[in-house]
């Protein structure tokens, strides 16, 4: 294994923490809490502590929702996870997972969507998803952990999309805070 | 006469890493809560807070006062405190007294913003005040 290569990828992107694997429940709690204990080392105020740890936990539990609605494996639920800061010291938070093509597609236009709003149309769409009942938000449960992230973020949402020739794709999330 | 009163039996849920401690007390009319919300599933918890909300304010006539100190929820978290405070609104919509006092510790402004949002769609009394986190 070439760590020397792992460790120098994850110094060039500034990564603080990161993980690769299927994610289980008390495994996002134990990531979750060494995030909180490392954003209390940086000296990250409360506010922004609670960002990153709210969208990471976003990101996470849609990963979690979505693999048990698909009914995948623990191979094809793994998660790649990581954390980073950029140069203006903006938190970077990031999430990957497989997908299938046309759900991946759609969560990629409705991120595209939100970037188009503002934050009083972001609090809005919020609300109103918040409202939507319980039964009726099966697929669209992702909609307000979305929006969530999006509203705690300081740049708009990025996603991308990249074909696997599994007719599944690996779809990945960052939100800057 | 003896009249029977059909109490439901009080909420004592301990917290934990991703929920919040639970307190309920029929007799009081209160419900207090406390910490971190963050389980998958909210309602798998909350659905017993609700059912309990719901029964005091249909069985008793007297104020309903809830007492919170949580400090982050997931949505999942959010989306159930949202049917509490709805149900809270209902009742006082019906001249029920009601009130909620949040209380946060304001070094985190975030958990103000939170609450504050949640108001925003309550006519009864609702307090968010800052206070000292608990040593």
């Amino acid at each position: 294994m070439d760590l020397l290569s792992m460790r120098e990828s994850y110094e060039r992107d500034r990564i603080m923490l990161c993980f690769n694997g299927p994610i289980s429940r008390s495994l996002i709690e134990e990531i979750g809490k060494a995030l909180r204990n490392y954003l209390d080392t940086q000296q990250a105020t409360p506010s922004s502590a609670m960002d990153v740890f709210a969208v990471y936990i976003e990101m996470t539990q849609n990963i979690r929702h979505y693999a048990r609605r698909q009914g995948y494996d623990d191979r094809q639920a793994s998660a790649t996870v990581a954390v980073a800061q950029d140069a203006e010291g903006h938190y970077l938070v990031s999430a990957g997972n497989l997908v299938e093509e046309a759900d991946g597609e759609r969560l990629v236009r409705t991120i595209e969507s939100l970037a188009a709003l503002d934050r009083a149309e972001l609090k809005a769409a919020y609300k109103r998803q918040l409202r939507r009942p319980r039964d009726a938000e099966g697929d669209a449960g992702a909609g307000l952990g979305l929006l969530d992230m999006a509203r705690k973020s300081s740049h708009p949402l990025e996603a991308s999309l990249q074909p696997l020739p599994s007719r599944q794709s690996f779809f990945s999330l960052t939100a800057t805070i | 006469m003896l009249a029977m009163t059909t109490m439901t039996p009080d909420l004592d849920i301990p917290g934990s890493q991703s929920t919040p401690a639970i307190q309920s007390h029929w007799q009081a009319g209160r419900l207090a809560m406390q910490g971190d919300s963050y389980p998958e599933n909210s309602y798998e918890l909350f659905d017993q807070v609700i059912a309990w909300v719901r029964r005091f304010l249909e069985t008793e006539r007297r104020p309903l006062r809830l007492e919170l100190a949580l400090v982050y929820l997931n949505t999942s978290s959010v989306k159930a405190m949202m049917d509490i405070f709805d149900l809270l609104e209902d009742a006082h919509e019906k001249g029920r007294a009601v009130s909620v006092e949040w209380r946060y510790d304001p070094r985190n402004e975030r958990i103000a913003e939170l609450a504050d949002e949640f108001r925003e769609d309550c006519s009864y009394p609702f307090a968010i005040v800052p206070a000292a986190a608990p040593a």
